[in-house]
């Protein structure tokens, strides 16, 4: 009684090809967690199929989806999710201890030091700065020199400066030959990706090549704004400008 | 490689809430410290016990008095008298070798200033001949003694020890209960026969004991010898019916005394050995159960508190039954680390109590350290089952969002 079924994705169909760069962009709810979820085979969509890298992932076994999990997908949060009680170096072996294959610990040191990351080795995420704990989270997501890098809302815990420097990251790693699909409702992160796709609703709404005009006009969209909204602030507006450009304001 | 590290990785979670985690562990050195305690007492309690019991010979037959059917009062009822003794004898020539009828009390035995209080035995010559017990010095109660009620003694190693030192005892007047005998002899060193510690003890004639110092018409108990261990069966039927018809019991009605072999002894002792068996266990029982739940709700809240962590591990890779062992390991390691533990404790406070109580020696098999380790790990892994299921069930996409 009551009761209502609430699709978080309704007829998603893309592809993304190997070696593009990414953003899925959309307000809270849109559905762009839950489709990476399903790209990264953590998720099963009720109907449907998802295939990656040629495989039917809908008939994949557990032990398959463990493991393509650890060989070709990195993952990335908003909220880090390190392991706090252990070392960056023990966070970013936490990849390799499912590998079935003894290890050593300079595959992890290499991690480390493609994020910049090689002399915080034997501190604890509790020790470290917000950007440090995401590279970090992202040397962990790439230790296994993964194909496919997924991001959910990166930059969401970070200031501007340490947002752009995780960006910068994704670069790298992309000009590096990873794929990467990030999630986030930052229009002004968003578009420093190659490809835009927009979500509403659990639907796809856009689906763009990011050019250099569009870029252009939506960061100079977001410069203005945030001066705007520096003014304002005195006036009692809470709302973001990034907020408000997801919302399509 | 990959159990060392899932080891590892357990130590260092446990360590990281070191405080909890010993807390969890009480329960089981509790339990495995009981369990080992009870059992070292008990074995080393069987083993003295088992030890006098061989003492008394496997060719003899011990009579009480009273009957073993009367709800075990066996003292209540007196009914042996000297004249059995000499019956049984007489009548079982071709089975019994000697009967060494006895009368026991407690006395205070004098030589000048110097006194003791020892056990008072009052026996004939067959004693010493039944139990191979002979006297370094002088001699032993002789038939003369018995039938003239003399005033003499043999006196116990440690009695003749304490009262005259180094000097010669044969020949002196001692004092027991405030009446002089002659000492006579000195009996070797021999420890215990039976539970009595004889070189603690006095030896007079049966007829001076019951008479003159006693007051007794009935005897303790008596002893006999069987020609042979293996016909002792026999022996046993052969001095009941003596006993029967000699206390003129009618067919059907219970008997008025009692007769044991060592074998008797010892599984009468067997069963109490069981009783107290059970009883100890059971609360080493209970507590390992209490130290079980201690256990998995540690490990529920430590799957509650970790369930971000359990969907990362399962977002980078492992399967759902890489964090079911994870958290079994856990488990086991606190278990195992707390039967570790409570394996030396219980061996610890087991020694402790056999030094400073001195009643027996303390023995620890070593299979029940295994036992206990191996009880331990079970526990561990009953106790971690549910909670590493649960951890493993999670949905990651779920455990991702848990705040």
């Amino acid at each position: 009684m009551g009761e209502s079924v609430v699709h978080a994705l309704d007829g998603v169909d893309l592809t993304i090809k190997e070696g593009e760069f990414v953003s899925i962009a959309g307000a809270s709810g849109s559905g762009k967690s839950t489709l990476m979820h399903i790209l990264g085979c953590l998720d099963r969509p009720t109907s449907g199929v998802l295939e990656f890298q040629g495989q039917m992932v809908s008939a994949m076994s557990e032990k398959q989806l463990a493991r393509t999990r650890n060989q070709h997908v990195g993952f990335v949060f908003q909220t880090f999710n390190l392991i706090n009680r252990t070392t960056a170096l023990d966070n970013v072996c936490v990849p390799l201890m499912y590998t079935r294959q003894s290890f050593s610990k300079a595959t992890a040191r290499k991690a480390l030091k493609r994020v910049g990351l090689e002399q915080r080795a034997t501190h604890k995420p509790s020790e470290m700065s917000g950007g440090e704990c995401q590279r970090l989270a992202i040397a962990r997501a790439i230790v296994n020199n993964p194909s496919l890098l997924l991001a959910d809302e990166p930059t969401g815990n970070l200031d501007s400066r340490t947002s752009q420097q995780i960006i910068q990251t994704f670069h790298e790693l992309h000009a590096g030959g990873i794929t990467i699909v990030l999630v986030t409702h930052e229009m002004d992160i968003a578009v420093q990706t190659d490809r835009m796709i927009n979500m509403r609703d659990g639907r796809v709404v856009e689906d763009v090549v990011v050019d250099d005009a569009r870029r252009r006009e939506v960061l100079t969209f977001t410069r203005d704004a945030q001066t705007r909204f520096a003014r304002q602030r005195g006036l009692g507006t809470k709302e973001s400008p990034s907020a408000r450009l997801a919302s399509g304001a | 490689m990959f159990h060392v590290r899932l080891v590892l990785a357990a130590l260092r979670g446990l360590h990281q809430n070191l405080l909890r985690s010993m807390l969890a562990t009480l329960g089981v050195i509790i339990g495995v410290g009981a369990v080992v305690a009870a059992v070292s007492v008990l074995e080393g309690a069987e083993r003295e016990v088992l030890d006098r019991f061989e003492s008394l010979g496997a060719d003899q037959v011990i009579v009480f008095n009273g009957s073993q059917r009367r709800r075990h009062r066996v003292t209540q009822v007196s009914s042996l008298l000297p004249a059995d003794a000499k019956l049984i004898e007489r009548e079982n020539e071709d089975l019994i070798v000697a009967t060494a009828p006895q009368s026991q009390g407690f006395g205070q035995i004098k030589y000048r200033e110097r006194n003791t209080v020892a056990s008072v035995l009052g026996t004939t010559r067959a004693y010493a001949v039944i139990n191979s017990y002979n006297v370094s010095k002088g001699r032993f109660i002789t038939r003369q003694d018995v039938r003239g009620n003399s005033m003499v003694c043999v006196l116990g190693h440690r009695v003749a020890q304490d009262l005259l030192g180094a000097l010669p005892a044969v020949g002196k007047s001692v004092r027991i209960n405030g009446k002089t005998f002659i000492v006579v002899g000195v009996m070797e060193e021999r420890g215990t026969l039976g539970f009595i510690e004889v070189d603690n003890q006095v030896i007079i004639p049966l007829t001076t004991a019951m008479g003159r110092m006693f007051g007794q018409r009935y005897l303790t108990w008596l002893v006999a010898q069987c020609v042979d261990a293996h016909r002792l069966p026999a022996c046993v039927e052969r001095v009941k019916r003596t006993l029967r018809a000699s206390h003129r019991i009618r067919a059907g009605a219970d008997d008025d005394f009692t007769v044991f072999t060592q074998e008797q002894i010892k599984q009468n002792f067997a069963q109490i050995a069981i009783i107290f068996a059970v009883v100890l266990y059971s609360i080493a029982g209970i507590s390992i159960v209490v130290g079980a739940i201690g256990i998995m709700n540690i490990m529920l809240v430590s799957v509650t508190e970790r369930t971000r962590e359990i969907g990362v591990r399962i977002a980078v890779g492992a399967r759902r039954f890489d964090i079911l062992k994870q958290f079994l390991t856990e488990a086991s390691i606190i278990s195992l680390f707390g039967g570790g533990l409570g394996v030396v404790c219980g061996w610890a406070m087991a020694n402790f109590l056999g030094k400073y109580t001195q009643v027996f020696d303390i023995y620890t098999p070593p299979m029940i350290i295994l036992m206990a380790l191996v009880m331990a790990a079970v526990v561990g892994i009953i106790s971690g089952i549910y909670p590493a299921i649960r951890a493993a069930r999670l949905d990651p996409v779920q455990a991702l969002r848990f705040e």
